[in-house]
């Protein structure tokens, strides 16, 4: 598979080009959607394509197309070129700095048990039906949905520096959800499977069902919730909760292009300047992040990024202090590294790589520590359980997280549930407020299946965990009058 | 892909063995995007692309397959056998309804934009000048050119077929400076070298006015929003709350709320000439104009074919671009009333925190400012925001006049004077980039 990406960038070599680097990708994904009784939605697609980039005289061009035509190739590469000199007319004054990397040949492939798109059909759409039929067995749900998706990307990438490498990857996701209705309210409540690099092995008929009874019941009671009160409180998150907060405060925050200002116009910039590596406190002593590209079932974890570079593990944060960033192959010399951290990936054959987040998680607590002591040691405080309403500024910092399912806490106990609570904070506040965190027999991983970058928008995924983790003091707000 | 050669290239896949109905969804997109930063190119990426799905139907079950290769004839023959052999293992939706088999005209505002006459090396040209003005100036520029020459094509075994080519243009612009920026955009189908100056320089005179931010404690005070703002949140209130059907089941905002919302009206209309966008939908539907609120009362929402039918309402499929109207006043007389509040130049990372009460919560940022005594006297720290749609409406006291907008998604959308606009927390003043 190799020849014609190798051709590719010998052309663009011989053009002119410092480098070149040429993918090919067979994308095969199947979604899947219920609507209370019926499957409302299945679609199977089939996606191939080429993607070139060069660098030529100090400036980028990419090109794509479908296929994989000796014709389809030829073209993407005059164009990648024609592109790049045309970019050339507002080229970077310091130059596009680039770091070495040794050549490789490798290959990497996800592992799974049932491949999910060679199971039948209605083995899937059971899944789902059986789980709606669970929550509509409750009266008060109005309305249940659920969704699977799988994905499968087989790549195989060359560059002009030698390196010959080849990716299968198979990803598996889902989520259910429960609306339900009442005189005077509606309200929703979900459970999200924990996406993975895995087959249809991940999923569990009867953890589903379970899940299903569960979140209907909590939909119900949420309709007759007390509205949440206002004021500082020391709260829990869970790890679904804390994975998104990781996201987007943390995982966002030390992606380097963003700190270089290349995502200002969209996505924006970031707070973590690197005058601030090895020196911020990011948080209190408990806090050690870690970014690491080569977690089993991580759905960052692909052998090697887009800039041929293989994945790797590396701390963001250790013992609270700042100590790495993500980084591709052009920006790892923004911060004096030799090479970069292999984090740089595109979403699709026709998209440019970018510095994407890496699998990244909270490191659990090193004394044993169960939720019930974490929450023990709290008089008055809220419990936020999974996703919900999320915003955060563009350097990162002012930011505000809902949780699917909130709880009271008093005396030490998770009482009533609570309605439209919201926590908002400074990521820097946030993070040293945080003075436990539960030990690994209580970490979850999560998976981010729709992180947003680029320009134009470019979907990646990415795998964060964390135990349930206390922090004290945090302001509390309602999303509702 | 012209009309005539997609009807054709449709209608030979209508003619393939098939078991029971089919639909044929045709998109093509070239889409070159020149993405800048730090005054230079950073990124500038041509995007070459095709999708053929095929929808099958056998009674009351349906799938789709997708495809991203047209030219295997014999792909596409397997692709339609595949599709109705999966069909057979689907259970019964009943809510399931047959292809429109409706032949949509061509709308008149299907044109070739000037989208097409910009080259490659002419966007590298135009961007250059663009960060040339910003160097000149002092102040870091970031943003993106791109332009996009799309069609889709729908046709169904009913007899139902569409057509229709939609340019795209999408310029924004971030001028960055020590402690403070500015934003500007143009949005559309057309774009000139010196509507991407106008734009640039707007951003560039916002940033140099932004700078040394002050801190306003927040509260609930007046607010000017220019048409990003505007449009951002206007766009989120329609997928959280524009579901007829959802309003009729009890699970939206609008079940139990059945005040005025104002006095403005927002419609959709594809053929607005502000910001066209396509006439039919995925589904093969005419999308023609609808109108959402009418002078601050509630019309009919969204319905589906499915819900027409169950409630005996007209179908209103969703719509491909919004539009709020206004009455026209000047953005200085909606800012020379104001005795004390802030003036918005854009909303970021907006997200809905109670469905319930069309709650969302958001950022100001690029070129957030005060207003005293009728006049814009200094810029102010970027602040948090928790405010209801359903009180914003209520509490619109003056807009301006509707001009394009939205990145995503078209959106026509003036500048809006609104009392009452609940600020909740304080970013920090920016921090400097590197």
């Amino acid at each position: 598979m190799y020849e014609l990406l190798r051709q590719a960038c010998d052309t663009a070599r011989a053009a002119g080009c410092s480098f070149a680097d040429a993918r090919y990708l067979e994308i095969d994904e199947q979604t899947l959607a219920s609507r209370d009784h019926a499957l409302a939605h299945n679609n199977e697609s089939r996606d191939r394509g080429i993607g070139v980039r060069v660098l030529y005289r100090g400036a980028w061009g990419f090109a794509s197309a479908p296929g994989y035509e000796p014709a389809a190739v030829d073209g993407a590469v005059a164009l990648a070129l024609d592109i790049a000199r045309a970019s050339a007319y507002a080229p970077r004054a310091d130059g596009v700095g680039w770091a070495d990397e040794a050549p490789w040949q490798a290959e990497f492939h996800s592992d799974y048990a049932r491949d999910p798109f060679a199971l039948p059909l209605a083995e899937k759409a059971d899944l789902l039906l059986a789980a709606n039929e669970v929550m509509l067995h409750n009266p008060a749900v109005k309305r249940a949905q659920g969704y699977l998706a799988f994905r499968r990307v087989r790549r195989w990438y060359v560059n002009s520096e030698g390196s010959e490498l080849h990716s299968d990857v198979t990803s598996s996701s889902a989520m259910l959800w429960a609306v339900a209705v009442g005189d005077s309210d509606f309200q929703q409540r979900s459970w999200q499977a924990p996406s993975v690099t895995r087959g249809f092995e991940a999923f569990d008929r009867a953890q589903f069902v379970a899940e299903a009874e569960r979140i209907a019941a909590e939909a119900e009671e949420k309709l007759t919730a007390a509205l949440a009160p206002e004021g500082t409180f020391d709260i829990v998150t869970d790890s679904e909760n804390l994975s998104l907060t990781i996201h987007e405060s943390v995982g966002h925050a030390t992606e380097l292009d963003r700190v270089m200002g290349y995502e200002v116009s969209m996505a924006g910039g970031s707070f973590v300047d690197r005058d601030k590596l090895d020196r911020f406190r990011y948080g209190s002593e408990q806090v050690t992040l870690m970014a690491d590209n080569t977690l089993r079932h991580g759905l960052a974890t692909h052998g090697f990024d887009d800039d041929g570079v293989p994945g790797q593990r590396w701390p963001i944060v250790e013992d609270g202090i700042l100590r790495g960033y993500s980084t591709g192959r052009e920006f790892a010399h923004y911060i004096d590294q030799q090479r970069s951290r292999g984090s740089c990936r595109a979403d699709h054959w026709s998209s440019i790589p970018i510095v994407r987040i890496p699998n990244l998680f909270l490191m659990p607590g090193k004394q044993p520590l169960s939720p019930d002591e974490l929450i023990g040691d709290i008089e008055h405080g809220l419990y936020f359980e999974g996703m919900d309403s999320f915003s955060i500024d563009q350097w990162r910092l002012n930011f505000q997280f809902g949780g699917n399912a909130v709880w009271e806490i008093r005396n030490g106990r998770k009482t009533r549930m609570l309605k439209a609570a919201l926590y908002q904070s400074s990521t820097p506040d946030f993070w040293n407020a945080c003075d436990a965190t539960c030990d690994e027999r209580f970490w979850r991983a999560h998976g981010v299946t729709n992180c947003g970058k680029g320009d134009p928008m470019q979907v990646a995924q990415m795998t964060h965990g964390a135990a349930p983790t206390r922090f004290r003091g945090i302001r509390i707000c309602r999303g509702r009058d | 892909m012209e009309r005539q050669q997609a009807q054709d290239f449709i209608g030979d896949i209508l003619e393939l063995p098939r078991a029971g109905e089919l639909q044929v969804l045709l998109e093509g997109q070239q889409r070159l995007g020149t993405r800048f930063s730090g005054c230079a190119i950073s990124q500038n990426a041509l995007r070459q692309q095709v999708r053929l799905t095929l929808s099958a139907r056998l009674e009351q079950k349906k799938t789709s397959l997708t495809l991203n290769s047209i030219d295997d004839r014999e792909q596409i023959a397997q692709a339609i056998e595949r599709a109705f052999a999966t069909c057979r293992h689907l259970p019964d939706d009943e809510e399931l309804m047959p292809a429109p088999g409706e032949v949509i005209a061509q709308a008149e505002h299907t044109r070739r934009g000037a989208a097409e006459a910009i080259s490659i090396d002419t966007a590298g040209r135009w961007v250059a000048q663009a960060c040339a003005a910003g160097a000149a100036a002092d102040i870091d520029l970031a943003g993106l050119l791109a332009t996009g020459n799309n069609f889709t094509a729908y046709g169904d075994s009913a007899g139902g077929f569409a057509h229709e080519r939609h340019d795209r243009v999408d310029y924004h612009v971030t001028a960055s400076g020590d402690t403070g920026s500015g934003w500007a955009e143009h949005q559309g189908i057309e774009i000139s070298r010196d509507s991407l100056m106008t734009a640039t320089r707007r951003a560039i005179d916002k940033c140099l006015a932004a700078q040394s931010p002050r801190v306003f404690e927040p509260r609930a005070t007046t607010v000017v929003l220019e048409p990003q703002a505007v449009g951002d949140l206007l766009a989120m209130t329609a997928w959280y709350g524009l579901d007829q059907r959802a309003r009729d089941e009890g699970r939206s905002a609008f079940s139990r709320f059945d005040q005025r919302l104002g006095r403005l009206s927002l419609y959709s209309d594809p053929a607005h000439p502000a910001f066209p966008a396509r006439n039919f939908s995925n589904d093969g539907e005419a999308v023609g104009r609808g109108t959402w609120l009418d002078h601050g009362e509630l019309q009919q929402l969204i319905t589906s074919r499915y819900w027409a039918r169950q409630q005996d309402l007209p179908a209103k499929p969703w719509p491909t671009n919004l539009v709020l109207d206004g009455d026209g006043t000047p953005l200085e007389e909606l800012i020379g009333d104001v005795d004390d509040g802030i003036l918005v130049t854009r909303f970021w990372y907006i997200r809905a925190t109670d469905p319930g009460t069309l709650g969302f919560t958001g950022m100001t940022r690029d070129g957030t400012f005060r207003i005293e005594q009728g006049r814009v006297t200094h810029p102010v720290v970027d602040m948090r925001w928790n405010e209801s749609v359903l009180n914003l409406l209520q509490n619109v006291s003056g807009s301006g006049t509707p001009v394009a907008t939205g990145e995503r998604f078209p959106l026509v959308m003036p500048p809006l004077r609104v009392e009452r606009f609940n600020f909740s927390s304080l970013s920090q003043s920016p921090p400097s980039i590197g």
